[in-house]
This record gives C-alpha cells, structure tokens and sequence, in this order.
C-alpha cells in the first residue's frame, strides 16, 4: 500500500462541516462545536497504512479567490455542500463551476460530497447530481456521495474513495 | 561610527558575507522551491533566509512578487522542521505589509499558538498579528485573550505586545483585553508585568482619571519588575508635569513621594530612572533635588561604566539648571577625568567646565587637551560648546580658551566639528572687545589651511568687517590676499570683498589695496571674481566716501529673491521711468531665535506673505509689501472662535489680515467678516470675507484701507467685530441643518497700528559715517524725554527698539555693566522708502532720561517718530 507523499485538495462552501467531517474521518467521533476554517490548514490523517494530506481551506467568500492557490499538483479535489440547505446549493454549484473552469485544474478528480443525509428535507445524490449539475463536467472523473458526520454515514465508502485515488493519483 | 561603517564594509568586500551578491529575481526563483513535495527544511531555510536579508537591506518587493512568494511559503506550514516554521513566521512578518491575501494564513497560525509546541506558540502570535487587520481581530480575538494570560511567560508577553500594536489599527476591541491585561500585571515575570503595564497604559491613556487611579494603585502594589517601575516612574512623571502646569504642583503630591521612594530601590535602573526624573521634573526646588544628585554622585563611582556615564550624562544636563546642586559632585567628577572610558571623561569635564569655578579652567582645559584627539567629532562638538558657554561665563578666561580652539581649529576634523569652532571663535569675537584681535588672528591663521569652503567665505567676511575696525587693519590684509593667489573662486571672490572693505574703511591702505591688489585681480580667470574686482575698483576710485559706504560698506539692504522678481516685473513691462531699488521689499533682519531655528534656509516673513496676498485677486494692485507684523491675537484661546490678526504694510494701503478659526463643531459659519472702526483720516477700501467657515478649518478674511495723508494719525487703534451668520449643523457630518441661518457678531480686541508696523529694520555697518552724511542731506529732529516708568538702562533700550521697530547698529543694544549712560543707535525705512537714522542718548537718574535725534531723508517722518515716543 501507499503512504507518505499524497495530497489531497478539500474545499469546503458549507465551512462548518468539513473540519467535522475530517475530524471524524481522523478519530471516528463526531463533535458539534467546530470551528470555521479561517484561511487554510494543513493537516495530515493517517488511517491504517495511508496518509492523506489535507489543504483544508476556508469557504467564506473571502477566501473563494485563493482556493486555486492551493489546488494545483493535488491528486483530487474534495467538495462539500450542505445538502439540506437547498438555498445554499445554487451558489456552491456555481462556485464549484468557476473553480473547475481553472486550466490548472483540468483532470483532477473531483469527490462533491452531501453533508446532513440525517436531516429529512435532504438532498440525496440523485437531486444532488441534478442540482449541482454534475452532468456537465465531463472533462474529469467525478463522484457524488451523500453522507452525514453526525451519523457517521458512509464516511467508510469516502474513505476508499480517496485512498483509491491515491493508488491512481501517484504521479 | 563612521570609521566603524566603513571598516565593517571593506570586511564584508573582502567575501566574509555569503549574502553579497545575491539578486531579488534569482532569490524569488527559488522561492518556487517551496511549493515541491516533499520539502527540503535546509534548502528552504536557506531561500526564506535570502529572501529576510533582502528585505532587511532595503530591496522593495512589488505587490504581486511578494503575493507569489507569500503563497509558496504557506505551503511550508506541511514541514513538521522547527527551525523552517520558526523562520516562516519571520517571512510572514516581513511580508505581510506588501502581499495580498496574507489572511489566509490565520487558521494555521491560530493552530500553532494554541498548540502543544512552545518554541511556536510567542513567534505564532506575533506572526498572527501583523497579518490581521480589524475585521478579522474578531475571530482571533478569544485566542488573544487566552494568550495574555497563558501561563508560559513567553507566549504572555508576545500577546501583550501584539495588543500593544493592535491598538493602532483596532484601538476598541483591545480595550475589551483590560481585565486580561489586568490579570497580567500580576505575573510573576519581570517582562510580563512591564508589557502588561505598556498595554493598560496606552488603553487609558487619553482618560488621565483611569491613568491617575492605575498609578495610585500600582504604586501601592510595589512591583516586582524593575522594567514595570522604570516605567510607573516615567507615567508618574507626566502626570506631575501635567498637575504642575494645572496648579502650582507641590512636593507632597503622593506621586512624588513614590518617584522619591524609588531611590532606595534595589535595582539599580530603578534608582537611576527616579533620579532623572527627580532632576529632570520642572519646578524641582534644590531641596528634592539633593537626594537624587547624590544618587548620581554614588553611580559615579560604580563599577559598572554603563551606570558612571548614566550618571555622568545626567549630571552633564543639570548642570545648566541647577549649578549649585551639581558642584556637590564636583569631587567625585574629578576622580572620572580619567577615566579609561573617553566617553565618560569627556562629559565630566564638560559637566566641570559648567560648574567649575574660574580657577579650575585651566587645569580641565589641560587635561581634556591631553585626549582630544581620540575622542570622535560628536563629542569634540559637546566639548566646543561647553568651552563657547564658558568663554560668557568667565569672559577673562578668553586667552586659554582661545588659544585651545585654536589648537583644536588645526586638528582633523570634519566641516560641523570646524565650523562649531569657529562659530564659537565668532560668538566670542562678537561679545568680548578684548578677544576681538586674538580671535581674527587665530581665524586668519585657519584660513591659511582651510579645506572647507563655506567657513573659509564666512571668516573672510568676518574680517571685511571687523578688521578694518582694529587697531592695525593692515596686518589682515596678506591674509587675505593669499587667498586670491592661493584658493578656488568662491574664496577669491569672497577675499576680493574683504579687500574691498578695508579699502572703503581705511584711507591710508586704500592706494595699496585699489592700485595694487585689487587691480591684480581685476585679470582673474574667474568671471565673479573679476566682476567684483572691477566694481570695487571703479568705486573706490571716485574717492566718494558716502558713495563708498552706500555702495561698498552697507551692501545691499533688499531681499534677493524680491529684488530678482522686481527686476523680471520691470524687464517684462518696460517703461521710460528708471528701476527704483526703493520698490524692492527691504530684507528683514531676522531675530536670533529665528536663526537658530531655521538655520539659514529662510524665506522672509514678508515673502511668505506676500505669496499668500498675491494669490488673492483683489488684493494684488496695492504695490509691493512692505512690512508685516507678528500675529496678534485678538482673542482669548480658549474661547468660541479664535481670531488672529497680522497687520501688513503696504506704501499707502493698510492690509488687515484676520485668521478665523471655529471651534464649535455645531456651527458652520458663512459670509464671515471683520468690521473695524478704524480712527478719522483712515479711509475703507474693501472687505474681503471668508465665505464658509467650517469647524475647525482655519479662514482667513482681509480689510483694505488707505493710509491718512497727515502722517500723524497713521497710529491709531481700531474697534473690531466679528460678524457672520451661523447655520446650526451635526457635530458628526459638519452638514447644516436648514438652510436658515440667523446673524450674530462677536467682540474682538482692538487692532493697534503703532509706528513700529510702518518702518522696517536696515543693519548699518558703519553707523558712525551713515549719520554724519545724514547731516547734511537729511532734516533733523531732537528732543527731550523722561522714561520716568524705567528702572534700568537695558529695559529702557529693549522698549525702545521695539516700540520703534528699528535695527539697533554697532550693537548698541547692549549696554555695558556698570555703566549709568548709554548710547543707543536705530536705522530703518519708513514706508515710502524714507531712511531714518535715531540716536538715543540715555542717562539713568530716577528714571531714564533720554535725548533723541531723528534724522530722516522726510521731515513729516521725522516729526512722526518725535511725536510718536512722547
């Protein structure tokens, strides 16, 4: 198996829950009180024999003009939206949109991920799909799961999505 | 210092330095090194190092360069190395002042300084700072408070610091810290107590009732931090000084009390602190002084060289303003004469120079001869000026001292350290008779020598004027003329003057030097120096002595920058009537104080204003100006509005220039304007108001009148009232309410027009000739006053000149000691271009009585002032 030089490139437009999301990737537990990333963090998750390394960076507004800064020469792209803010996701969806039409960026997997599949009113991947119209990239490979940190959903078939695009992503 | 520079230098040409060569471009280059993976800590240490150096020697980075090399060091933050994190804090300081974006670092470094590793969590915070601006101090703001009172001291510190800098950019949210800051003045760390101290002060320091109950407090608490004390003692300090320009201040005030317990504290620095303050405070009476002069006299002989030059320094300082006190160490300052460090030993015996007795100069003067020459300029500096303060403290100790200057005149030294020398030699000169001919000697013998070409014109100068005046003029005149044969044009041109003046002043070395000398230099390679040779010549042939004085002698008594723009005037409008000198605004003599302050690079009272009148289209056809007066106020300064007026001169018109200010900030005042009531004879010509007079915006409006043709009734004093219309506004927008505004006026302070507004100063070199050839041409006026309101010679010449406004001549503004009679002799203009010469005999009996003489070129003028002092 591959360890060591890996990196994983994570945005996150929801903020909140994607350090929940590696916080429980990390320890297996789930913690209400996270807090938002302001710029970026660097942080390394080991679990079994792989280490991902993760730019974590911050999804206020703010800081949307520097993602690109960070995803350059990254194996895969991480994406997480609130699925149960339908508000929300028309915004994400053209965020993410103008981020992949980056030429850096060109080819590298994209993993979008919808948080909260808890609540009742959330989308699951199908509407997802649809309402981030993930049809339309077609220049790359790209996945769409439905999760929750809270009920530690699917967080183990996310987890063999990344460490299969370490084996492939191995430059 | 300099000599240190320069060695360091050579050292680092000779390869010591692995930094010499390296280029911004090349460094920035491999800054991209930082974005491979896996990092290599010692190559990146090595690029952030370069890139640190760069910065630190000035090289600028533009925004986008530092943009790029600030995002590939962010990538570091993945190296776990020590010393490559501890060196990217660095990099983010440095940078974060000149990239974009810098704030995306703040999650990573609220990470480090909240985390497990020490040697991160101080820089982290210091780092963090500087990349934060307002908007997101809220977000770290829970951190910071955490930090300040952390209990590694380190981190503590560097928080409070940090707070100490934020207060710049977000002065409200670190008050919210105080009750943090608060806790950590308690600390048991010597430097935390003092940052903590540094930042609850800047918090309350506009509040002096906070200030005053901070200090109250900690005074109690004695402090464990030396540093802390050090600077309760400077916050005390203020504080006094504040109470004693309030009331009177008194030494039982407690803060006193706590400066004085401070001299028997156990760290020496504290005991040092309170003994400046003590001495430097204000109103120190010589009781509270002795303590702390005997602090100092203890700290002189100390071990430690840093506490004797401490000590030395301050004793040096008081020496001025309190002698008495000072002799008391006299003893223990002799013992530091020889001290091994020169820095030391010159301050004492400057400080001795100031306080010894008359008997003691030589013996100092002998000893600091011994070590002069290794001493650098800046100290030789201090020594000159203490020997300038004691040649007019002992005026018969003259010989010695000169003699030293003089030595020190013929050492090395740079163009400041000989031109303090010879301003000293100069002073001297000009203030003791008897040091006149020793003093030209020892200047002409520097100028045989001099590599300086601005000192050696100005000593050339010096001896057209004084030399002519001694007893043997014609011993400075090989002097001189060396100089022709010897120097570089401006010299020669400036000796060639001097020559000159000998020639004009003294008959029986005229033939030599007009014959000989000066015709000699009439073949000169240089264009200036020939043109003077020439024009000395042709006037001294004519054997003319009034043509001589007026022309040779006096020089030009107009401002050169007026007298050029007149003559561009005149060229530009060509008439048939001649160029008339008197339409050239006269130069005014500037007192010494203005010397001093703008040493040399003046422009004329007259000639600031009269840029500012001419930008005023209406007032621009009243001629050129003549004379304007100092700003009088004509309010009190602390009331509703502050007005000051400046009175300016114009041949027949009077400008009144009103500065305006409001100091209401609900007010906007518009069509604002001065009403005078000027006295009979005074004619109104226009009033030029100040449209919007805003809060705090200073306005300016002018009344124009004509002079009165009876010369008489020139002085006067005039009513005046401010009258304007107020429109309420918002003290937060300065908008005005309505568009209503209603009338008001405000009484201002009589506006007095005295003669001393209508002449202008002249400096006459020879007195003496000017007012005999006044005998014949000009009308003369004499008469007989009792000053029955003087006491004494001196007040009685100080008021005269100023209330005449004339230039003393020969200085005869100063009256010898002793003495119960006293000439005085005034020359100046009269607007118009009138000359008037005064002589004032005075005679001390019960009262001043004095003879005065006017001679003027206009009888009405002379009638004027007559009148004028009775």
């Amino acid at each position: 198996m591959l360890a060591g030089s890996y990196a994983v490139e994570v945005i996150s437009v929801n903020y909140c829950f994607l350090n929940a999301f590696f916080f429980v990737l990390q320890s297996g537990q789930f913690s209400e009180d996270m807090i938002p990333t302001v710029g970026f963090n660097m942080r390394k998750i080991t679990k079994g024999n792989v280490t991902i390394k993760v730019w974590d960076i911050g999804g206020q507004p703010r800081f949307r003009s520097m993602w690109e800064r960070y995803c350059r020469g990254v194996n895969a792209i991480v994406y997480m939206v609130d699925a149960a803010d339908p508000e929300k996701i028309e915004a994400s969806r053209n965020e993410l949109h103008s981020l992949l039409d980056k030429p850096q960026l060109t080819g590298i997997p994209v993993l979008v991920l919808g948080n909260k599949r808890d609540l009742p009113h959330a989308l699951d991947e199908n509407g997802l799909i649809e309402r981030m119209n993930l049809c339309a990239i077609q220049d790359r490979e790209i996945c769409c799961y439905s999760i929750s940190c809270k009920e530690k959903d699917n967080i183990d078939i996310t987890l063999q999505w990344l460490i299969a695009h370490s084996k492939s992503g191995v430059r | 210092m300099n000599a240190f520079k320069r060695d360091k230098k050579e050292e680092e040409e000779g390869g010591g330095n692995p930094f010499q060569n390296i280029e911004k471009t090349t460094v920035l280059q491999e800054a991209r090194t930082f974005n491979d993976t896996p990092v290599n800590p010692r190559k990146c240490t090595h690029i952030l190092t370069k890139i640190l150096y760069l910065l630190n020697q000035g090289e600028q980075l533009g925004t986008t360069e530092a943009t790029e090399a600030f995002f590939a060091m962010t990538k570091l933050f993945q190296s776990r190395d020590v010393i490559l994190r501890r060196m990217v804090y660095l990099g983010i300081k440095e940078l974060s002042g000149i990239a974009e974006d810098v704030i995306i670092v703040t999650s990573s470094l609220t990470k480090d300084m909240t985390g497990k590793e020490d040697l991160y969590r101080a820089a982290a915070i210091r780092a963090l700072c500087s990349i934060t601006d307002v908007t997101m101090l809220q977000a770290i703001e829970r951190y910071m408070k955490q930090a300040i009172v952390d209990r590694n001291c380190a981190v503590s510190s560097a928080a409070l610091v940090s707070s100490l800098h934020l207060t710049k950019i977000a002065g409200d949210v670190v008050k919210r810290w105080v009750n943090e800051a608060q806790e950590a003045v308690n600390s048991d760390s010597v430097m935390v107590q003092y940052h903590a101290l540094g930042v609850l002060y800047h918090i309350r320091k506009s509040d002096r009732l906070a200030v005053n109950k901070l200090v109250a407090k900690l005074t109690r608490m004695s402090l464990k931090s030396p540093y802390a004390v050090c600077m309760l003692i400077r916050i005390a300090c203020k504080l006094l000084e504040e109470e004693d320009s309030a009331e009177g201040g008194s030494s039982d005030s407690p803060l006193f009390e706590f400066i004085e317990s401070c001299l028997r504290h156990k760290s020496e620095m504290v005991i040092y602190e309170a003994a400046r303050a003590i001495v430097n405070l204000r109103r120190t009476t010589s009781r509270e002084l002795a303590p702390a002069v005997s602090v100092l006299q203890l700290f002189c002989s100390s071990p430690k060289p840093t506490l004797r030059f401490a000590a030395v320094r301050t004793l040096n300082k008081v020496a001025m303003s309190h002698p008495a006190a000072v002799t008391a160490c006299n003893l223990d300052l002799e013992n530091l004469i020889t001290d091994s460090n020169r820095s030391i030993a010159t301050l004492t015996i400057t400080t001795l120079l100031k306080t010894g007795a008359e008997s003691s100069v030589d013996r100092l003067m002998k000893q600091i001869a011994t070590f002069v020459s290794e001493i650098s300029d800046e100290f030789k500096i201090v020594v000159v000026q203490a020997i300038r303060a004691l040649c007019l403290k002992f005026p018969r100790k003259h010989g010695v001292l000169m003699n030293f200057l003089s030595a020190m005149l013929r050492d090395e030294g740079g163009l400041e350290y000989k031109a303090s020398i010879a301003d000293t030699i100069i002073t001297i000169i000009e203030e003791n008779p008897e040091a006149k001919e020793t003093g030209l000697a020892h200047l002409c013998e520097f100028i045989e020598d001099c590599e300086h070409t601005s000192l050696a014109v100005r000593i050339l100068h010096l001896l057209g004027k004084e030399g002519p005046r001694t007893k043997q003029p014609s011993r400075y005149i090989r002097f001189i003329y060396n100089r022709v044969i010897l120097e570089n044009a401006p010299v020669r041109a400036a000796a060639v003057a001097a020559m000159a003046q000998f020639g004009a002043t003294c008959p029986d070395l005229l033939p030599n030097i007009q014959v000989v000398l000066l015709a000699r230099c009439q073949m000169d390679t240089d264009d200036e120096v020939r043109d003077r040779a020439t024009y000395y010549c042709s006037i001294l042939e004519k054997q003319d002595k009034a043509l001589a004085n007026r022309y040779i002698v006096e020089g030009l008594q107009v401002w050169i920058p007026s007298l050029e723009k007149s003559l561009h005037q005149y060229t530009i409008n060509p008439s048939d009537v001649p160029f008339d000198m008197k339409s050239v605004p006269l130069a005014s003599i500037p007192s010494p104080e203005e010397i001093v302050n703008t040493s040399g690079k003046a422009v004329s009272r007259e000639e600031s204003y009269a840029e500012k009148l001419q930008s005023v289209p209406e007032l621009v056809a009243f001629g050129p100006l003549f004379r304007s007066s100092e700003p009088v106020e004509l309010t009190e300064s602390e009331t509703e509005y502050v007005v000051r007026c400046i009175k300016h001169c114009f041949p027949q018109h009077l400008i009144l220039q009103f500065d305006c200010l409001n100091t209401l900030n609900d007010q906007l005042l518009e069509n604002v304007h001065v009403q005078v009531e000027p006295p009979d004879g005074y004619q109104l010509v226009r009033e030029i108001p100040c449209p919007r007079l805003p809060y705090s915006e200073l306005g300016t409006t002018y009344v124009v009148l004509q002079f009165p043709d009876e010369l008489g009734a020139t002085v006067g004093t005039f009513n005046a009232t401010l009258k304007f219309l107020v429109k309420d506004c918002d003290p937060a927008t300065g908008l005005p309410d309505s568009d209503e505004g209603y009338d008001d006026e405000y009484m201002l302070e009589d506006v007095e027009v005295t003669l001393g507004d209508q002449i202008q100063k002249v400096t006459k070199a020879n007195f003496g000739a000017a007012w005999e050839e006044a005998a014949a041409s000009h009308c003369e006026l004499e008469d007989t006053y009792s000053l029955s309101n003087m006491g004494t010679l001196e007040e009685a010449v100080k008021n005269i000149v100023s209330f005449l406004g004339m230039q003393p001549a020969e200085r005869s503004d100063r009256v010898p000691e002793g003495k119960s009679s006293h000439t005085l002799f005034l020359a100046g203009v009269y607007r118009g271009g009138y000359d008037i010469l005064v002589r004032a005999k005075l005679a001390l009996a019960e009262g001043v009585t004095m003879q005065l003489t006017v001679r003027s070129t206009n009888a009405d003028v002379a009638e004027l002032v007559t009148s004028a002092v009775g």
